[in-house]
Formats: structure tokens, sequence, C-alpha cells
């Protein structure tokens, strides 16, 4: 029962990252214009991405990825896939930071929008860090559930 | 682990859709988006900087004479070494550089943005995306 309380504050935390971390990439409220401009930028300046078109791309379909995987973790069906998806992503973000970190490079992270509050290299991972955790534990725990859906599942089809 | 990465599939699937769509209405307005690592929209001069940039038009004189940014400063590859130390006179480092030439394919303020940063070591230097077209025609 505790268990269950705790992912599912695990659960709506993380949605909560991903649904607005998403959401203020892809629309600039402040402006009421779209982020893409302002994320493709944030991407390009991690100097990772060499074909000038990735981050354009890129800018366009992770902050829906971010949404999709934050409503889908809600979803019964679905909410492996989403913490799957969660993880990866949270794996990708410590892995860009720290590279950034790595070459001294003197950016904003894009991760909130471009109003995001301005935090040093190690906040940053110590953030990503956390939510990947968080992660990993609802992947964890998703995984759990999945197993033991799927004897129910076979004695089912043989009844 | 194939559950798994079958429902990642689906998930990946359904942010394809809205992304699509997103990308689709925004190649019309595909001004709005840099392509490049120094490139900044109008929008984006705008929003960030309230407009308070110091334009370089890196155009030909002619072209600089027929009509320019208002307060842009001339400054081209022909004529480096004679415009370069007005440039220097109008330049506050605490204000962005903002390169324009003709726009589409023009290669000037890229060239220019390039030698600020090696000749000059001006580090905010930025690139209009479209240049004088995207300005003209705002």
């Amino acid at each position: 029962m505790v268990g269950k309380i705790i992912v599912l504050l695990l659960r709506l935390a993380v949605a909560a990252v991903f649904l607005y971390a998403g959401v203020m990439k892809i629309w600039d409220f402040r402006h009421g214009q779209s982020a893409t401009p302002d994320f493709t930028l944030a991407i390009q300046h991690f100097e990772i991405l060499r074909n000038p078109d990735l981050p354009v791309l890129l800018a366009v379909y992770l902050p829906w990825l971010e949404v999709t995987a934050a409503i889908t973790l809600f979803v019964k069906r679905l909410a492996l896939g989403a913490a799957t998806a969660v993880t990866v992503m949270s794996v990708v973000f410590l892995g860009a930071i720290g590279s950034a970190w790595a070459r001294g490079l003197d950016i904003s992270c894009g991760c909130f929008g471009k109003d995001e509050v301005s935090i040093p290299y190690s906040s940053m991972m110590l953030r990503d860090g956390i939510l990947l955790a968080a992660a990993v534990v609802l992947l964890v725990w998703e995984a759990r559930r999945n197993r033991a859906l799927i004897p129910n599942s076979k004695a089912e089809s043989l009844s | 682990m194939i559950r798994a990465l079958r429902q990642l599939a689906i998930v990946l699937g359904i942010a394809l859709l809205p992304a699509l769509i997103s990308g689709a209405v925004q190649l019309k307005w595909n001004a709005e988006v840099p392509s490049k690592k120094d490139e900044v929209t109008i929008a984006m001069v705008h929003n960030n900087w309230s407009d308070h940039v110091l334009w370089v038009d890196a155009r030909t004189r002619a072209k600089y004479d027929h009509a320019h940014i208002p307060e842009a400063v001339l400054l081209n590859e022909d004529e480096w070494n004679s415009l370069v130390a007005k440039f220097l006179d109008a330049w506050d480092p605490d204000v962005p550089v903002v390169v324009y030439c003709d726009g589409g394919s023009c290669d000037a303020s890229h060239a220019i943005a390039d030698r600020m940063r090696s000749e000059l070591k001006i580090e905010k230097v930025y690139v209009l995306k479209g240049g004088w077209g995207a300005w003209s025609g705002k």
C-alpha cells in the first residue's frame, strides 16, 4: 500500500515535470508564439548534433514526446512504454548536460523553455539525476506489474 | 522486454502525430526557425533583446546607401579594412551584434560574423536569418 502511494506520487511528479517541460518547449506563453525556434537554438548550443537539420527536427518532436510520455504514464496499457521513454530521455538529458559541462560550454539547457531560471551545471545534473532515479523506479515498478500480468493473461487464454 | 519496446513504440508513434502537424505548420513559417547555430530571427531579436542590438550590414555599399536597417553600420568583406574602425566605434561589448546580408543563400553575413569572432574576438555575434529580405518584408 505504501509502495503504491510512493509510486503514485513519483508518477505524478515525473509526469508533471515532463508535461511542463514539454509544453514550455512547444509554446512561448510570454510572447504568445511557438517556442520551437528558441528550443532549436538551445539544442544547437550543445554542439552535439552536427547535421543542421537534426536540431530542428528534435526541437519539433521532443516536446511532444515529453507530453505524450507524461500523459501515457497514467494509461495502464502504455505505462511501461512511457516509463521507458522518460527513463531514456532522462539519461539523454543527463548525458547532454554532462557533456556540455565537461566541454565548458556556457549555455542554458533549454529544459523548460526560454524563460527558465539559469542554474549551475551541478544543480542541473542533480535535478536530472533525481528525475532519472524517479523514472527508473517507475520503470522497475511497471516492469514488475507487467510481468505479474503475464501468468494471468496466459491463464485466461487457457480457460 | 518485448512488451516494453512495443509500448515504447506506441508512445513514440502517438507523439509523432502532433509533432508532424506542428512541424508542418511551422514549416510555413520557416523563417521563424533558425537552421544554423548562430542564426537569429527578427522575432528573436525583438523578444530576447528588445531590439537593442547593433545591426551590421554586410552587403555592398550601394545596397546599404539605397536602404538599410535603421542605425545599421556598414561592414562588408570588400571594405573591411577601411570600415572596421567605424564599426568598433559603434560596438558596445554588452550589446549583441546581428549581421545581415541580402537574405536567401547569401554568405556575406556569416563571413563577416566569422571574421568578427576570429579577428576582433567578439563573441556575441549573430546572423539574421533571411537577411535584408526578412527585415524589409516584415
